[in-house]
């Protein structure tokens, strides 16, 4: 059939019909949850009659036989091929996707927050920060966008993709029923209670937390308790050797690195757990929780990123990392069989809707624009207005530096106010305007439900994005925040960018130099009207009449 | 834990802080020093910035970039400055690539001094805190110790001195 239209150069021609959807992900590991993705699209996409191959940059060992280098999808790729883009790190494959030929779509897997990083990793903090600049170069590469939980669809939203979804996350259930390895489960059956970590070791998945809350759990509750914590351990890496330290610190006894784990010693791990307990302050999606849910082993979770939406209601959802009170949690677990039951049930019924059969039909209805060649809805360009960002806006809307703010988008004509939202909710939704008084408001979820020891405004990926790609004028109210100092020197060159702050924080020294003169301080007692008038006016780069 | 603090809903979050209170309340002092240890082990957080033992070298770590050094020399001096530095300008490539894995190796070994600095940092806070606990529960067994009577020294005790070992051996 003839080509139905020309969407655009950069993002390729449309047909269609796709003959060939092949995937292009940075580095294809085996066991991991993006490599699992990738193996199941694979086999879905041939199912449905597609031929389709897995593109990488680098692989495992094991993988070897199923992968084909990325370099070779130029070659390959013709006017009817439509590839699937996986990110989740920094691939510097951009150019690769922004020169091949046909129609292209990004999978976003979600990016670990360089902040998670910085002190124990310079490296991996690099590749995180490169990781969400390749996010927004890709958008102008792609026609369409999915990601795995409304969490990341969010932040896609606050890069500038339009039509952003939720692609459903396959998870194949029967790689879980591998018999228990029978020595292992020997071992840590002997009666104590055991509580169960799954996942790398990594900053961000806070062991640390971990082995603060099961030393307060086997000091409060169960002296015969054991931690089984089953992932990579390197004790050279900085991060792991300070959990190591921190295990000395604490001194809870039968603590046990499993190191990585095989399929069978995982379900002995499962099958001798009393509960299941993650700390993780940031997750694109969450896989270990949902396979503790079909192990029937209950969850405790702390309720950071996308863990809420993952949890869906099921489980024990903590906004609290007090190790105290998330260890009465695993109390309760293990000694209210009445109410573990009901988790296990609850848990269960969330699982429900995640079969196979039922996830595949929704991948499919989610992909067909693509593979049909339907074009994406029109692009609307976007208006360069004045954002205000105010982080703090949603928890204290009175403050004075929350009421500055509303005060300066009101004196500009279609100014909207940026600030993190203060609920956590089981179901993240994409940054919508609301109208707030006479001000447009835009609620961004925050990546964690507390944050710092003074129990700051918690940082937001998507706001943090969406900074980084405001096309208007920027004023940051304050200065003196977190994503002021994160975003203030990537902004695009000519951003016009302003800042406020208030006593007794000061912007640092890299805010200070990229405001410059732009940078006011609101002292107690000044008169707010003048200074946003004065900040309305500083903004005001077209010298509209103000609205009042 | 508060109700808002939870979220699930089967069972819900006030079924759950029912059972929470069913538990039997923790002693007091076991609490108290579960947190006074939770607060002694909290780290700072890592400072981003390099080690500043380290900053030195890691100035001078990419080694293809170098400016030629000044001469004193009235005017063969400069002549010889700026062909260095058109030396240098039209061979950037080739100095790039010949460097390169020194570079690398730079990075390398810098990153290698930063781990060892950060370990070490982390065995002294341990080391540290583990003197703190012990001189700690030392005074807590001093003080359980039944106090001496009134007048009672060291230095007064009725024990007899020993005689010194002899050194004449007995066959």
């Amino acid at each position: 059939m003839a080509n139905v239209s020309l969407w655009n150069s950069k993002r390729g021609t449309a047909s269609s019909s796709a003959e060939a959807v092949h995937q292009l992900v940075p580095r294809l590991a085996w066991g991991d949850a993006v490599g699992n993705q990738v193996r199941y699209l694979r086999d879905l996409l041939r199912g449905w009659g597609y031929a389709s191959e897995i593109y990488a940059e680098q692989w495992d060992e094991a993988c070897r036989d199923e992968v084909r280098p990325a370099r070779d999808y130029a070659r390959d790729a013709g006017r009817d091929t439509a590839l699937l883009v996986h990110h989740s790190f920094e691939s510097r494959l951009v150019p690769l996707v922004a020169k091949a030929k046909g129609r292209k779509a990004l999978l976003y897997h979600n990016v670990t927050p360089e902040r998670f990083f910085e002190g124990s990793d310079r490296h991996v903090a690099r590749g995180s920060r490169l990781a969400r600049e390749e996010l927004v170069q890709l958008r102008e590469h792609v026609t369409h966008a999915w990601a795995y939980s409304h969490f990341s669809v969010e932040e896609l939203s606050a890069a500038g993709y339009r039509d952003a979804s939720v692609l459903p996350f396959a998870v194949d259930w029967n790689a879980f029923n591998v018999p228990p390895d029978a020595a292992l489960r020997a071992q840590v059956e002997d009666g104590c209670a055991n509580v169960l970590f799954v996942g790398r070791t990594v900053p961000s998945k806070r062991l640390e937390d971990v082995l603060r809350v099961f030393t307060a759990y086997q000091r409060l509750y169960q002296p015969r308790s054991r931690l089984l914590v089953a992932g990579t351990l390197y004790s050279t890496a900085p991060y792991d050797a300070s959990v190591l330290a921190l295990r000395e610190q604490l001194g809870p006894d039968r603590v046990v690195f499993l190191g990585r784990v095989d399929a069978a010693q995982l379900s002995a791990c499962f099958a001798s757990a009393t509960a299941y307990l993650s700390m993780s302050r940031h997750e694109g999606f969450g896989v270990p929780l949902l396979e503790a849910m079909y192990r029937g082993v209950p969850v405790v979770a702390y309720g950071a990123a996308a863990v809420p939406e993952t949890m869906g209601g099921a489980g024990l959802t903590t906004l609290s990392d007090d190790p105290a009170q998330v260890a009465g949690l695993l109390a309760v677990l293990e000694r209210d069989p009445a109410l573990r039951a009901r988790v296990v049930e609850a848990q269960r019924q969330r699982l429900a809707p995640l079969g196979q059969q039922a996830v595949a039909q929704r991948v499919r209805e989610a992909l067909t624009p693509f593979l049909e060649g339907r074009p994406p809805s029109a692009l609307q360009p976007a208006t360069p207005s004045v954002t205000v960002v105010c982080p703090g806006f949603d928890a204290a809307p009175d403050a004075p530096m929350s009421r500055l703010a509303r005060a300066v988008a009101d004196r500009l004509p279609d100014a909207r106010l940026w600030t993190v939202r203060r609920q956590v909710m089981p179901l993240q939704l994409a940054p919508r305007k609301e109208r707030d008084g006479a001000t447009r408001v835009w609620r961004f979820t925050p990546d964690e439900p507390s944050f710092g020891p003074d129990r700051d405004t918690p940082p937001s990926s998507s706001l943090e994005t969406g900074v980084r790609c405001a096309p208007g004028p920027l004023l940051f109210a304050g200065a003196d925040e977190d994503v002021a100092r994160r975003t203030v020197s990537r902004l695009p060159p000519g951003t016009r960018a302003a800042g406020i702050w208030a006593a007794p924080r000061a912007p640092d020294a890299a805010v200070r130099q990229a405001l410059g003169t732009r940078l006011w301080e609101l002292t107690p007692g000044r008169d707010l009207t003048s200074l946003a008038g004065e900040l309305a006016r500083e903004l005001d780069v077209e010298g509209r009449p103000h609205a009042r | 834990m508060r109700a808002e603090d939870l979220i699930t809903t089967n069972p819900t979050a006030e079924a759950v802080l029912e059972s929470l209170e069913r538990l039997p309340t923790p002693e007091p002092e076991k609490v108290e020093a579960l947190r006074r240890r939770f607060a002694a082990t909290h780290a700072p957080p890592t400072s981003a910035a390099w080690p500043p033992f380290l900053e030195g070298a890691r100035m001078k770590r990419d080694t293809r970039y170098a400016d030629a050094p000044s001469s004193h020399r009235p005017l063969v001096g400069p002549a010889l400055v700026m062909a260095k530095r058109a030396f240098r300008l039209a061979f950037q490539p080739f100095i790039n690539e010949a460097f390169r894995r020194q570079v690398e190796f730079n990075e390398a070994i810098l990153d290698a001094l930063a781990l060892i600095h950060e370990h070490q940092r982390v065995q002294a806070r341990t080391q540290s805190l583990w003197r703190q606990e012990v001189e700690r529960q030392l005074e807590q067994l001093t003080s359980r110790l039944p106090s001496p009577p009134p007048g009672h020294t060291p230095e007064h005790t009725e024990e007899k001195p020993r005689p010194a070992p002899s050194r004449r051996r007995s066959r």
